[in-house]
């Protein structure tokens, strides 16, 4: 064996070497990832943990590229692998030899000459053993199992962690766009033009927007996000009229610059483009889909419906959508009386609810069940139909704490029971709403 | 080995078969103790001295004779006792009369020879004994103004008895120092014991033939200096030392440099004496105990304990791992 073949040997086993000792670190880096990802998985069935599934995919990548640069930085190099050949019984002849490869002496060429006989001779007892033991593949291939199970095991708690994802996503969204629009009204009230009653209007709005945006950032769950959104949908299309208002009065003013009233209504355009692609959005979502939990099944008879009947399933969201929905005018002509785009009555609910939304204003309707100008079959349990209207006592998406009405609510509502005004089904219906609010 | 011819003397594998050979043919004229032979072996390679402490009577005395014999050196035997003085062991100037008048000449003391057997050392007083240590270290021996030279090669053998008995001066630590060995001399096995009464006291006389000569020891002795160490056996071999003066609670005082030295210098000879050019992690393990025994000074802890040097010194081997 010359020198060139002694390299080679100890070449070959220093690659083998390596090779086992990134088996060994994959294999203990994968069963740690696991062991994460497991504790990872755990805290998911505990806590809403949207991210659970990317964050295991990443500690397990994370654990695996750290084996590599582990296996890398703790290679061996020659003279260890001489030294781990040696130990099968060599007695260190080859790590001596090859720290004295480049030496010349008698003792050293004999030394030499030696290691390289052992070598040769008792090659076969080097026995590098390339993967970790068993227990090791065993409880790393246990770990991964479990993990996996975990990740894929339904639970209530990843469909909540899924539905606060897609609601804090929409919130966020829906936070932009308020942040984009409240930034044209700012731009607007600074115009010199205006006058302080514009200004005002503009200001008002404003305020509402901001306040649904404070409450876009609180939301957590399905019934107040929906209850934001139409909140939201609402002083979308109050603010439309007002800005269209204020676009047609500025247009009429003398000492108005064309740029402002083309402002104006190039946001009020917006937002009634907004308003039509999210109608657009529920209706195809509505007709497409079937009604989940009875959430949605309501509002198959929204148009132009009251909205009362949302109690059955949402939890007190009763007339938290004000009657509107955008079918005022259009939607409101196709109802079976068939009047037109403006009703007399107005929803009937108020911003409250039971859920923890906060709710910032009152949808102030003047009819009540005792108005005349509702029509509808009292007899026969058919709903009344409702129109928008802005007659009331005070003005829709006015701040208004509910205190102030609500007492003069309750009193007609009451009346209108003892006048046997109300289908009989509902009367209790609207005993326990207005039961619910003294509580 | 003058007349065994010296053609083969820079061979390392010839002359690491001729040292075998002599082991050998020590063991012929000692039953058992081959442990014993071998560190003394080892020892003789590389110029060390051994300390041997056991009881009397374990054939201390015949196997320092036996060396001689069979390396063909000079052999002498100091009994040590406590009125025995520096000069009956170095020599002393005398008065010699002659024609010309009288003049101070050397006489040379015992120590003048290859093979010293200083037996039962720790029965001199502490001033006899450091009388050896010039000698030992220095291999000369001063005496007033004069310095004389010892034959090469010099290898004391010193015994002692166990410092439990009375009427006998511990060894200061300087001079233990100087010992490369200290080897505990056990009681033989039975069978052992059968072999020795039967040489011993039977009618034939083992015969030991001499096979090396003190120019062949002494060449032998300039191989083993050159096998060579492996980096990573070399940091171990120090590693152990080391360990001696890290914090041990039963360590008082650990391992000076030149037990590295006789760590390193034995661990090559008995490679050497294996038929091997290189040290392995094995003899610097199995060397340790008798380098480093008489070099750890033990803490009242460990004495208190029961633990002996062996003990620490396993104890710090199994740390090192290997």
């Amino acid at each position: 064996m010359n020198q060139r073949a002694f390299l080679k040997i100890i070449q070959f086993y220093r690659l083998k070497l390596n090779m086992a000792g990134l088996l060994k670190k994959v294999v203990f880096a994968l069963s740690i990832g696991a062991g994460v990802g497991i504790l990872f998985q755990a805290i998911a069935l505990v806590i809403p943990f949207y991210y659970v599934g990317i964050c295991t995919i990443i500690i397990l990548i994370l654990s695996l590229l750290s084996a590599f640069v582990l296996a890398f930085i703790k290679r061996n190099n020659m003279e260890q692998t001489a030294l781990v050949m040696d130990s099968f019984g060599f007695a260190e002849r080859i790590v001596t030899a090859y720290g004295n490869l480049e030496k010349e002496g008698k003792l050293i060429e004999l030394q030499r000459a030696d290691a390289m006989k052992q070598l040769q001779i008792y090659r076969d007892k080097i026995r590098i053993v390339m993967w970790p033991s068993w227990k090791c593949l065993a409880s790393c291939i246990g770990l991964l199992t479990v993990m996996t199970f975990l990740a894929l095991m339904p639970s209530a708690m990843k469909e909540r962690a899924q539905e606060l994802h897609k609601i804090r996503e929409e919130a966020r969204n829906k936070t932009e766009e308020i942040e984009e629009i409240l930034e044209t009204l700012e731009n607007l009230s600074q115009e010199q033009d205006l006058t302080l009653e514009q200004q005002a209007a503009l200001q008002e709005m404003t305020e509402n927007l901001q306040a649904s945006q404070d409450e876009f950032q609180q939301v957590s769950t399905v019934e107040m996000m929906k209850a934001a959104s139409q909140k939201l949908e609402y002083k979308y299309e109050n603010a439309e009229e007002g800005l269209k208002a204020l676009a047609q009065s500025l247009q009429n003013g003398a000492n108005v610059s064309s740029i402002t009233t083309e402002s104006i209504q190039a946001l009020s355009e917006k937002l009634q483009e907004m308003r039509e692609m999210k109608l657009a959005q529920e209706n195809s979502g509505q007709s497409g889909s079937p009604s989940k939990d009875g959430e949605n099944g309501q509002s198959g008879n929204q148009n132009g419906q009251n909205k009362q009947s949302g109690n059955n399933d949402e939890n007190g969201q009763s007339g938290n959508q004000n009657g509107q929905n955008g079918q005022s005018g259009e939607d409101g002509a196709n109802s079976s009386n068939g009047q037109g785009d403006k009703g007399d009555g107005s929803g009937t609910g108020r911003g409250t609810g039971s859920s923890n939304t906060p709710h910032d204003y009152v949808s102030i309707p003047n009819d009540i069940a005792d108005s005349e100008n509702l029509t509808g079959n009292a007899v026969d349990h058919d709903a009344s139909d409702y129109f928008h209207a802005q007659n009331g006592l005070s003005w829709e998406g006015t701040h208004m704490s509910y205190e102030a009405v609500i007492g003069s609510y309750e009193q007609n509502a009451y009346e209108g029971i003892a006048a046997g005004k109300y289908p009989s089904g509902m009367e209790e219906i609207i005993k326990e709403y207005f039961s619910n609010f003294n509580e | 080995m003058g007349e065994l011819g010296n053609s083969g003397l820079q061979d390392p594998a010839y002359m690491a078969q001729r040292i075998a050979a002599c082991e050998q043919e020590i063991q012929k004229g000692i039953i058992g103790q081959r442990e014993i032979i071998r560190q003394v072996m080892i020892a003789m390679l590389t110029g060390g001295n051994v300390l041997l402490e056991g009881m009397p009577g374990l054939g201390k005395t015949r196997l320092v004779s036996t060396i001689g014999s069979v390396f063909d050196l000079s052999f002498k035997r100091i009994q040590f006792t406590p009125d025995l003085m520096p000069s009956d062991v170095t020599g002393t100037n005398i008065i010699i009369k002659n024609e010309r008048g009288s003049a101070f000449s050397f006489e040379r003391g015992p120590i003048f020879a290859n093979l010293i057997l200083a037996d039962e050392i720790n029965r001199a007083t502490p001033k006899t004994q450091s009388a050896l240590l010039e000698a030992m270290q220095e291999h000369t021996v001063t005496v007033g103004n004069d310095s004389h030279a010892l034959a090469e090669p010099f290898f004391v053998l010193a015994t002692q008895n166990s410092i439990e008995n009375e009427g006998t001066y511990p060894l200061p630590e300087a001079q233990l120092d100087r010992f490369m060995f200290k080897i505990l001399v056990r009681f033989p096995s039975k069978e052992e014991l059968k072999g020795i009464v039967t040489l011993t006291e039977g009618n034939q006389k083992p015969v030991i033939a001499k096979q090396m000569d003190s120019v062949g020891l002494l060449a032998a002795r300039a191989l083993v200096n050159q096998i060579p160490i492996a980096e990573a056996v070399m940091d171990y071999l120090l590693e152990v030392v080391m360990q001696t003066h890290e914090t041990n609670p039963y360590i008082k005082e650990g391992a000076s440099p030149r037990a590295a030295q006789a760590l390193i210098r034995a661990a090559r000879a008995k490679a050497f004496l294996e038929k091997r050019f290189n040290v392995s992690f094995q003899d610097v393990k199995e060397i340790a105990f008798p380098v480093l025994r008489h070099r750890i000074l033990l803490s009242f802890d460990a004495i208190s304990e029961g633990i002996s040097e062996e003990d620490v010194i396993q104890k710090i081997l199994e740390r090192i791992g290997k």
